[in-house]
């Protein structure tokens, strides 16, 4: 149970990162750092819906030594909200300030992000011995979730803080505005999935309760059937009634007979009690409140 | 002298008088209106009192900048409004509606299901149509779940999609909602016979605990799986009712029946009302959005009504055979449409009471316009 909680821990937290782009030789219409220089850049990017901080956590060059560059814990900025992404710069110093790593990026490397625990590597990024001058190696997601996030061989133009990708692409509204401009594919899909939904309801309920009870109720109905001593049904004891009856009686003892016949056989009239009882509250000389005037003194 | 002039001239910049325009005072009208129908008709008292007043709060011309408005951040109407605009509420009034519900009719007559599949055309109807008038994909999914005739949902989903249109579409919703016995009756006279009208259909089976209990668990399960987007309102919604059927959460269900629903209806309502403010709501979409509403309600009930009729035909057994009068039910103003259907099968015959079966396809229609606002969600959102 530790271990699961455990687990569910990182899930919300610095295991969401990734490194998602990185660019080792900038060149001159490279970004700039706080102190005017075109340094080398990482950038991490928060791939959860929710915010994580990622102080304390590690970067590094050096599989050996993965503590080489901690991220300070006590700034606030260290927070990065669900699908935000950071840059952080590679000068070498990492007392520069927060943003600052205490190496720098080369071509041919690999980069690690360390938990805050300081030995669980959270992700990795290589950078290809050959990666142009002012190019950048980026991560892009394969999946429609967002969650798998792999490298790229070809270079990339560097996007530092922003989504990678297509910058433009369009949103689900503006995609389906082109895919179906009139509305009929989204009209067919959403009533086939409003009908399966509750057509599997329907049919689970009348394959496991409704048509059970039916028939349990259709059985009872059956086992219930009144017999007389030699076995004849009511009903054939009813007609057997009327047709003596057509013989020697007259026209209200027919009604009378039918209507305790039908009553009988409808179970309308029954001997059992409702079990309730009425309490009517009545009148006691207690409750009489002349008793308790008192004459005045005349 | 000139000191108390100048005061006077600068109190008079902030009062009401000194800033309203002729929307102001249509928007106040129309709060009025609200109100005197719910007071005098009775329509939906507990929505239209609170959207009502919610549109003359909203709509008293005021001074900007003094952080009172709705619109204005940090301010109390703002603060209570953050329940309509971030979604808080509408899942909450669900937990209500689910420990209010009965599901009974729904569990005895399980083939009732679909017809309230079938009145969530009317969803899928508005939208089209709001496309066909240039409405973006989006928006016109916003205004279609008017459709479903279920506040909460459509509040939920416009806050979501198209949040500048909520207001327009949650006071449509809840207006039709409370004229759904105008709006529903000549559709259900004009589609269906006399002969149909009588049909009388047999007493439902009664209910176990048992099946009561599972209901929500498998509704749930099943719902949720297909539609994860739902999850707010399917989940607050089962949990209500499994609160309720569970029968050892009493106390539980009781608050979320009574003072909970209570205390957000009470919010919703007048924070819905106030969103309505005139620069912001009086617009020509604002009326579109009206209309297509109107007609998302009377596809529904159409839709609802032909379904059963589909349904006759392919009944063989005539003691199966349905009341089409109960089609208009599967649009899911709970329990609204399923008085009409009661108002009007007694009309016919006083002795055909319909009440009971169509609560059947009515909460199948809390269902349905749930996974709908949750389809419209996942595609569009």
């Amino acid at each position: 149970m530790l271990l699961v909680a455990m687990m569910g821990l990182r899930a919300q937290n610095v295991s969401d990162l990734i490194i998602s782009e990185a660019l080792a030789v900038p060149d001159s219409t490279g970004i700039m750092d706080d102190y005017g220089r075109r340094s080398a850049w990482v950038e991490l990017f928060n791939k959860s819906t929710g915010t994580v901080n990622f102080g304390g956590c590690f970067l590094t060059d050096d599989r050996t030594n993965l503590k080489k560059s901690i991220i300070p814990k006590s700034d606030l900025r260290t927070k990065l909200g669900p699908r935000q992404s950071v840059v952080l710069f590679c000068s070498g110093n990492g007392q520069e300030g927060t943003f600052y790593a205490g190496f720098t990026l080369e071509p041919g490397k690999t980069i690690y992000l360390v938990s805050n625990d300081g030995h669980s590597i959270i992700d990795s990024l290589s950078i290809p011995a050959r990666l142009p001058e002012g190019k950048s190696v980026v991560k892009l997601a394969m999946d429609l979730r967002q969650q798998d996030f792999q490298p790229q061989d070809s270079p990339a133009i560097p996007s530092p803080g922003m989504l990678n990708g297509d910058q433009n692409a369009a949103t689900k509204a503006q995609a389906m505005a082109e895919s179906d401009p009139h509305g009929w594919t989204l009209t067919l899909v959403s009533v086939s999935v409003v009908f399966s939904a509750l057509a599997i309801l329907w049919f689970l309920f009348w394959l496991f309760f409704d048509r059970p009870a039916k028939q349990a109720a259709k059985a009872k109905a059956k086992a219930a059937v009144p017999k007389t001593a030699t076995g004849t049904p009511d009903g054939e004891v009813a007609a057997a009634i009327a047709m003596a009856l057509d013989m020697e009686a007259s026209g209200d003892d027919y009604a009378a007979i039918a209507m305790a016949v039908h009553l009988y056989m409808n179970d309308a009239i029954h001997d059992v009690e409702p079990g309730f009882i009425t309490i009517r509250s009545t009148g006691a000389a207690w409750e009489n409140k002349s008793r308790f005037f008192r004459k005045l003194p005349r | 002298m000139e000191h108390i002039f100048q005061s006077l001239s600068q109190f008079w910049e902030y009062t009401g008088f000194a800033n309203c325009s002729w929307q102001n005072l249509v928007m106040i009208g129309i709060g009025l209106v609200f109100i005197t129908l719910a007071i005098v008709k009775e329509w939906e008292p507990m929505l239209l009192v609170p959207i009502g007043f919610g549109m003359i709060v909203g709509n008293i011309p005021m001074f900007p900048g003094l952080n009172i408005g709705v619109y204005e951040d940090g301010s109390v109407l703002n603060t209570l409004y953050q329940g309509v605009k971030q979604g808080w509420y509408p899942p909450l009034i669900f937990l209500g509606i689910g420990a209010m519900t009965d599901f009974s009719a729904l569990i005895s007559q399980p083939r009732l299901i679909l017809i309230g599949a079938a009145a969530q055309m009317g969803i899928f109807g508005a939208y089209l149509l709001a496309l066909l008038f240039g409405f973006a994909p989006n928006e016109a999914g916003a205004i279609g779940i008017i459709g479903g005739a279920d506040g909460p949902t459509a509040i939920f989903l416009s806050s979501k999609l198209a949040p500048d249109l909520m207001g327009a579409i949650a006071v449509s919703a809840y207006s039709y909602m409370a004229l759904v016995p105008v709006i529903q009756k000549p559709i259900m006279l004009l589609l269906t016979s006399d002969k149909e009208r009588r049909i009388k259909m047999p007493v439902p089976r009664t209910v176990s605990k048992r099946e009561k209990i599972i209901f929500p668990i498998v509704g749930f399960l099943i719902t949720a799986f297909i539609v994860p987007s739902g999850l707010p309102l399917l989940g607050m919604l089962f949990f209500g009712n499994l609160l309720k059927e569970s029968g050892v959460t009493r106390r539980l269900a009781n608050t979320a029946s009574g003072p909970l629903i209570d205390v957000v209806t009470t919010l919703i309502g007048l924070t819905v009302g106030a969103s309505t403010q005139a620069d912001k709501f009086i617009s020509f979409k604002s009326l579109l959005i009206f209309g297509l509403g109107l007609l998302s309600f009377v596809i529904a009930t159409t839709c609802g009504v032909l379904f059963v009729k589909l349904m006759n035909l392919l009944i063989k057994n005539p003691a199966k055979k349905i009341n089409p009068l109960i089609g208009n039910a599967g649009v899911s103003a709970v329990p609204d449409s399923a008085r009409v259907s009661e108002t009007v099968g007694r009309e016919i015959d006083p002795t055909n009471h319909l009440l009971m079966h169509a609560m059947g396809p009515n909460v199948a229609g809390v269902i349905g316009s749930a996974v709908a606002a949750g389809i419209l969600l996942s595609f569009l959102g």
